[in-house]
């Protein structure tokens, strides 16, 4: 008798199995296939990732911390002069980048915890629209803001 | 009897008796220079013959004996018993992928997704035997020996929680071997592996979690390597739409 | 032995445990690394309503300040502090490690490169703090 004959005759069968996750094998858009948006998300977050560690920690010691403890001088928030420097250009510019870059670099990671943290396989489409959206509205409304001072 | 021994703790399953797979212990005669692959070479030779393992070479460069041992993913000829003596050895068929009997896994998966990258050397023109061999200076072999140096032991798979959770992933050593062959200097393939590798379940789907250069028994690093695959994507995709036909690093 | 596909024999598959990244060190770091990027979204969020009472005048703005002293307020931007830090060594460690810095016909030692990271962050601190304070 061979395995193959033992297998055949026996009363075995597969425990379980896990679900092969959605979503086709083969690209078959050839828009699809070039139009790839995955570089530019990865680019952002990564560019976000850059921005978030040099930048946010001096940011969040001084807005969070410093002001509230009293260790900076008290005009340092006051109305006019934050009003004078956000009306620099430059400002306004590096402003934008500091509040929009950090959204995407959470969109992808989130995106990807949902995914495989998560478990939630089933929409995947949808997740990155919805993190990557809300990333792309958060530069939309700093933009608007910034452009109202 | 002073003899050492250890206990050895072996997932078993059996596919001709229907049910879940379940451990058997047994107890085998232990020295310092002992690995787990002596361990279960003499159970399958003196004591339970049924015990089913791959093994080859047994000196850590096949790449066939890849297992779970106390809950990491090792090569059993290269794992000493004295790291765990006198507590129990626990072995089980390595993660993620399905168990075909006792510590013998499908490899189907990963074979598959190994040839889409078409490992091997992609010319547009093959150069005539007559004209000699292809040359590559010191420099050149290096930009890539790191990564030639894997084995296919698969101990990265098991390592590689987004393989766990999504087994549509290529994987590490897929896309190092890729890489590899990217970077060397006598391929121009890059173009048709990047259909391959530039996909959801490619490159794109690796979150950095860098498991597999830890467990990795060749140092090949695949987590860098998927890493600087994903740079080399990004920037060839930014360059492109300002220069339409620049290749790419 | 190449079926092509799904193997003609039972095979036996475990159930992947949806809380894998809570079982071994290496997996629970990971997924710390991860949460930071929600808090520097978070930090993001709050600058941005910054800028917007900015926008509203002076009653609103100084309205804003008075919110940022408060106890609870503060204890936020202690987490956030706390999380962005880690995700600053984390991100310093893990380009280090995949960007080969070559000087010359050498290469840096990763060392070398974080070293050289940590000081870019603070002179891009001291550049922030000069605008704030002396600007």
């Amino acid at each position: 008798m061979s395995l193959g004959d033992i297998l055949d005759g026996s009363d075995a069968r597969e425990v379980k199995r896990r679900e092969r996750s959605a979503g086709p094998r083969r690209e078959r858009r050839l828009l699809r296939r070039l139009l790839r948006p995955e570089p530019v998300f990865w680019g952002l977050f990564s560019a976000g990732g850059f921005v978030a560690a040099l930048l946010l920690p001096i940011h969040v010691a001084i807005l969070g911390i410093a002001f509230a403890a009293g260790w900076l001088p008290s005009r340092v928030l006051s109305y006019e002069r934050v009003q004078h420097l956000v009306h620099l250009p430059l400002v306004k510019l590096y402003l934008w980048g500091l509040v929009a870059l950090p959204l995407y670099h959470w969109a992808h990671r989130f995106r990807f915890a949902i995914y495989h943290q998560f478990g939630i396989v089933r929409w995947k489409r949808l997740v990155a629209v919805g993190c990557y959206g809300t990333a792309i509205a958060g530069t939309a409304v700093s933009a608007w803001v910034l452009l109202g001072i | 009897m002073a003899e050492a021994t250890i206990a050895m703790k072996v997932a078993r399953y059996r596919p001709e008796h229907a049910g879940e797979p379940y451990v058997d212990e047994y107890r085998v005669p232990y020295r310092e220079d002992m690995v787990v692959l002596d361990a279960l070479n003499h159970i399958k030779d003196e004591i339970d013959g049924s015990l089913a393992y791959r093994w080859s070479c047994r000196m850590g460069v096949c790449g066939s004996c890849g297992a779970m041992v106390n809950g990491k993913p090792r090569l059993t000829c290269s794992t000493f018993l004295r790291e765990f003596h006198p507590k129990p050895a626990v072995v089980e068929p390595l993660r993620h992928f399905p168990v075909i009997r006792d510590l013998v896994v499908d490899m189907t998966d990963f074979m598959e997704k190994l040839k889409e990258v078409k490992p091997w050397i992609i010319r547009k023109e093959e150069k005539p035997v007559e004209e000699g061999e292809y040359l590559q200076t010191p420099e050149e072999v290096d930009a890539y020996k790191q990564f030639s140096m894997c084995i296919n032991c698969m101990l990265c798979y098991s390592a590689c929680p987004v393989y766990g959770r999504d087994p549509e992933f290529l994987g590490p050593a897929v896309i190092a071997l890729a890489r590899r062959y990217n970077l060397d200097s006598r391929d121009e393939g890059r173009a048709e592996r990047r259909e391959v590798l530039g996909v959801d379940w490619g490159i794109w789907d690796c979150t950095f979690v860098g498991e597999c250069t830890v467990v990795c028994p060749k140092d090949v690093d695949p987590s860098a390597a998927i890493q600087r695959e994903k740079v080399a994507t990004t920037t060839d995709a930014m360059l492109s739409v300002v220069l339409p036909h620049r290749g790419g690093a | 032995m190449s079926t092509g596909g799904r193997p003609r024999y039972p095979v036996y598959v475990p159930e992947y445990p949806r809380s894998w990244w809570l079982e071994t060190g290496p997996y629970r770091r990971f997924a710390a690394r991860e949460i930071t990027s929600m808090f520097a979204a978070a930090f993001s969020g709050l600058l941005l309503l910054f800028l917007f009472a900015l926008s509203r005048g002076r009653e609103a703005y100084e309205g804003f300040l008075r919110w940022l002293k408060l106890p609870g307020v503060v204890a936020l931007f202690a987490v956030i502090l706390v999380a962005v830090l880690y995700h600053m060594a984390t991100w310093f460690r893990l380009t280090a490690h995949i960007q080969r810095v070559r000087v010359g016909r050498t290469v840096l030692p990763e060392g070398a490169v974080v070293a050289g990271l940590v000081a870019a962050w603070i002179m891009a601190s001291g550049i922030v703090l000069y605008f704030y304070i002396w600007f």
